[in-house]
């Protein structure tokens, strides 16, 4: 007896699931090789947190658009102490300070620390060198539209395994810095 | 000569399910309603352990597996998967459903009084085998008794608690709304008592037994008394999106309590609930309740040994997955077990790893 | 904000079988075994409907990654017409809508149980393998939550002890598959049951392997271009499985990894494991001429 009948057709993703599907190859390729620029189906951090988040997750924004979004997903807005997932800029020193609190898991659960999801200028300002998983050597990448602490605080909160996850958005353009990746500044 | 093309394993695979299905045929209407009508104690096993409250799927796929109750169950299971989570209940205490049966093994009598209910506790096991020469079987109708037992009944704990003879459970300051799901994130140790309890609410009723029975012959160190025994249906409360609660129907539930005088000062209570009626289950996983704090690692009553080793999903599936190919990994063992041939060094060969 | 927003039309199953949330989670997860090469994630693990234990880990990542322009590999054992394969890639091809193969160079995702193939994976291949046991300290702490502790010490001192134990006592590592490899310096993992001969295939690799265990409920990676070291002695090599001279009866291929076939009247026969890389070799000698692609293994010997 076929018990899996309900769609003879050949199933198509719908709208949604189409794009978080494309978002989120989009974000493993950049986890997995980091540095490397990779295509959002649409801009700005919107796909990204359609992708991952929902009413499992706690979040924390300073978008009001995108808090939006986010209410939509049941996900709970709490403090950035308290986030799994973050969206914010951090382009200013009180932006570094928040980003000092956020959560970076513990040596036996790693998986707690948190996503951050920012906007940058990717290909412009400040170059950085790269090293680590994901990178054959070494790989150069510029980033701008950040704060100048930003790569010191990284460094802070990066006790490995114990770290945070990066993501920048330009646009519709994706790069990744997983905690894995080790950052010089140029 | 050629390779088998990829066709044959194919092809092989779907004859092997029609095998199988032939022994049952065609599966209608009525035989899933005479399945659910005639086996309400299968339904109700089937559902605890699917954690599925759907008579109707349940007794679907117990035709549909011709009664295997591990693949009943994972076609229960698979299908939950597929279903989104519309709401959270209102929660429910012990004593606000419609009780149908309420004993205490501890007293001779208690509060609101022993309700036998239906049961066959004290029926003699004899085979009507008469039904075989063509005599139906028709059980004999029941007499109402003079006065109706209330349907509520309170709850025996909370009587100990106000005697002072029981530790009051702890109050979880959970939010309603964020109650951990085990069917949502991964069960990780020490559990979340949430999720000790979810988890024995779906355990395998079998591998619950063989567990719980171990540790009331001795592998653990509290012998259980049942403190209150009670099957009842509750309603499942839900929030409407205008704000109104209301009840969106009734469920079975079984709720055990068991209790040892091995406490310090106070009695300790064991619990487990489930649902549908389930005696057996919820006895044997209130036990495993009752002797798990403090029980020494790889230990049938350590949490972490008795939760995963009742999840009847895991572990039939683990069971049945030996029957895969395993090649490869006894080539690889093989290689280096003749590779120790060959030094003539070591006639007893170390022992390898679980290469499942 | 309305009610309908929030509400889509019933539908029996979702897109992938796996629904929106169940994905979501595998994403979220997938995230972090990235980022922390080879560390046991935890994962709920969702029901799905083939058996725990047959593949289930590695059927919600790929149902997670798949869309209709995949093209999906699946082997067990390193075959594709091996009969959990074929049910696998028949679910999945149902599900999701997406293309079939048994090349191994034709495919965008392949999931694979205790084998990689012999050709080369490419950056833009994902492996995925089904993983039963994903703790490589299992032999010497069944309890998981000692384990765990173990791992987040960085405490292997036991796992060197018995691979020495193993030495003293039988003059050889005797571990067969799974053979525990340090990943990116710092964990240890179990990687899947493969052979000895395909964990230096995961070391500084082009493509990113995912490893699933459904009914541990756990997720673990290898990125691209990240250091996967056998656990070994200085003063003894890690060897793979004594297979670099054999030859398949079939294809007439040589150096690769063999399945041995007993023989009437005593004695093996040997044909290669990797099956489609044997067709290949079958239909080149029958004057086709399927594109093969590099191999790790160029005559027995690992290339770097």
């Amino acid at each position: 007896m076929p018990t899996l009948t309900a769609d003879p057709q050949l199933p198509e993703p719908d709208a949604a699931e189409a794009r978080d599907n494309a978002t989120f190859h989009a974000v493993l390729q950049a986890l997995s090789r980091p540095g490397t620029v990779h295509g959002l189906p649409g801009a700005g951090a919107c796909p990204v947190a359609q992708a991952l988040v929902d009413r499992e997750c706690r979040v924390w924004t300073d978008d009001r658009h995108l808090a939006e979004v986010l209410a939509m997903t049941g996900a709970a807005m709490v403090a950035p102490e308290l986030a799994d997932h973050l969206f914010l800029s951090l382009a200013s020193a009180e932006a570094m300070d928040r980003l000092l609190r956020v959560r970076t898991g513990s040596r036996l659960y790693p998986d707690q620390g948190a996503t951050v999801v920012a906007p940058a200028r990717i290909s412009q300002g400040p170059a950085l060198d790269l090293a680590g998983p994901g990178i054959a050597g070494a790989a150069r990448l510029c980033l701008g539209g950040l704060h100048a602490d930003i790569w010191r605080v990284r460094a802070r909160l990066n006790r490995y395994p114990q770290g945070i996850e990066m993501l920048f958005h330009d646009g519709a353009a994706l790069v990744a810095l997983p905690r894995s990746t080790t950052v010089t500044e140029v | 000569m050629a390779y088998v093309a990829t066709r044959g394993g194919e092809r092989a695979i779907e004859q092997a399910e029609r095998m199988y299905r032939a022994q049952t045929g065609r599966i209608t209407p009525s035989r899933v309603k005479e399945i659910g009508a005639a086996l309400p104690a299968l339904v109700d096993r089937v559902m605890g352990e699917a954690s599925l409250y759907a008579p109707d799927l349940a007794a679907l796929a117990l035709a549909q597996s011709g009664g295997d109750l591990y693949e009943a169950l994972l076609l229960l299971r698979a299908w939950r998967t597929t279903q989104p989570r519309l709401q959270v209940a209102e929660p429910v205490a012990a004593d606000e459903g419609f009780t149908h049966r309420r004993i205490s093994a501890a007293f001779k009598d208690i509060p609101g009084g022993q309700i036998l209910g239906p049961t066959l506790d004290y029926a003699h096991r004899l085979l009507a085998t008469q039904v075989l020469e063509g005599e139906a079987y028709k059980p004999a109708a029941v007499t109402p008794a003079a006065t109706p037992a209330p349907a509520r009944h309170p709850s025996l704990a909370a009587w100990q608690v106000a005697q002072g003879l029981v530790e009051p459970p702890m109050a979880d300051p959970v939010d309603r709304d964020a109650i951990p799901d085990l069917t949502r994130e991964p069960l990780l140790f020490p559990a979340k008592r949430a999720h000790t309890l979810q988890s024995l609410a779906r355990a395998d009723t079998g591998g619950t037994l063989a567990l719980g029975y171990s540790a009331m012959r001795g592998y653990g160190t509290a012998h259980p008394t049942v403190n209150e025994l009670r099957l009842s249906e509750v309603e499942v409360r839900v929030r409407h999106p205008r704000g109104v609660t209301f009840s969106a129907g009734r469920v079975k539930t079984s709720q055990a309590e068991v209790v040892t005088t091995k406490g310090k000062d106070r009695l300790r209570l064991g619990f487990a609930a489930t649902l549908g009626w389930n005696e057996v289950k919820v006895i044997s996983a209130a036990t495993l309740d009752l002797n798990s704090p403090g029980a020494p690692k790889n230990s049938p009553v350590n949490e972490e040994f008795f939760l995963y080793h009742t999840e009847p999903v895991e572990s039939s599936g683990f069971c049945i997955h030996f029957k895969l190919p395993h090649y490869v990994t006894f080539q690889s063992s093989l290689d280096a077990l003749r590779g120790a041939q060959a030094k003539k060094e070591a006639p007893t060969p170390a022992k390898t790893e679980e290469t499942a | 904000m309305t009610l309908a927003s929030l509400t889509r039309p019933w539908r029996a199953f979702s897109y992938g079988f796996l629904d929106a949330s169940a994905k979501r989670e595998m994403r979220r997860k997938m995230i972090k075994a990235v980022a922390v090469p080879g560390c046991q994630m935890p994962y709920a693990s969702r029901e799905v409907p083939i058996a725990r234990g047959w593949g289930t880990g590695g059927l919600q990542v790929t149902l997670t990654l798949v869309n209709p322009k995949s093209v999906v590999k699946v082997i067990d054992q390193g075959a594709d017409d091996s009969v959990n394969a074929a049910s696998i890639r028949r679910f999945l091809t149902r599900v999701s809508g997406a293309g079939a193969t048994n090349d191994t160079l034709a495919a965008s995702l392949i999931q694979s149980r205790h084998r990689i193939p012999e050709e080369k994976l490419r950056a833009d291949q994902i492996l995925i393998l089904q993983v039963p046991n994903p703790e490589p300290l299992r032999p010497v702490e069944p309890n998981m939550s000692a384990a765990r502790q173990m791992h987040a010490d960085a405490d292997y001192g036991r796992l060197w002890l018995t691979l020495y134990e193993q030495i003293v006592r039988s003059g050889r590592v005797m571990q067969g598959a799974s053979y525990p490899s340090m990943v990116n310096g710092r964990h240890v993992m179990s990687p899947s049951p493969i052979p000895r001969w395909d964990v230096p295939k995961l070391h500084m690799a082009d493509h990113l392997t995912i490893l699933s265990a459904g009914r541990e409920k756990r997720i673990f990676a290898v990125p691209p271009h990240t250091r996967v070291e056998p656990l070994v002695f200085d003063d003894v090599p890690y060897r793979v499985e004594d297979h670099a001279g054999l030859t398949c009866a079939r294809s007439g291929l040589t150096g690769y990894f063999m399945n041995e076939i007993p023989q009437d009247g005593g004695g093996s026969a040997h044909e290669v494991s990797d099956s489609e890389l044997g067709v290949k070799a079958i239909r080149r000698a029958e004057g086709e001429d399927p594109e093969i692609g590099a191999t790790w293994y160029v005559d027995g010997e690992m290339q770097r």
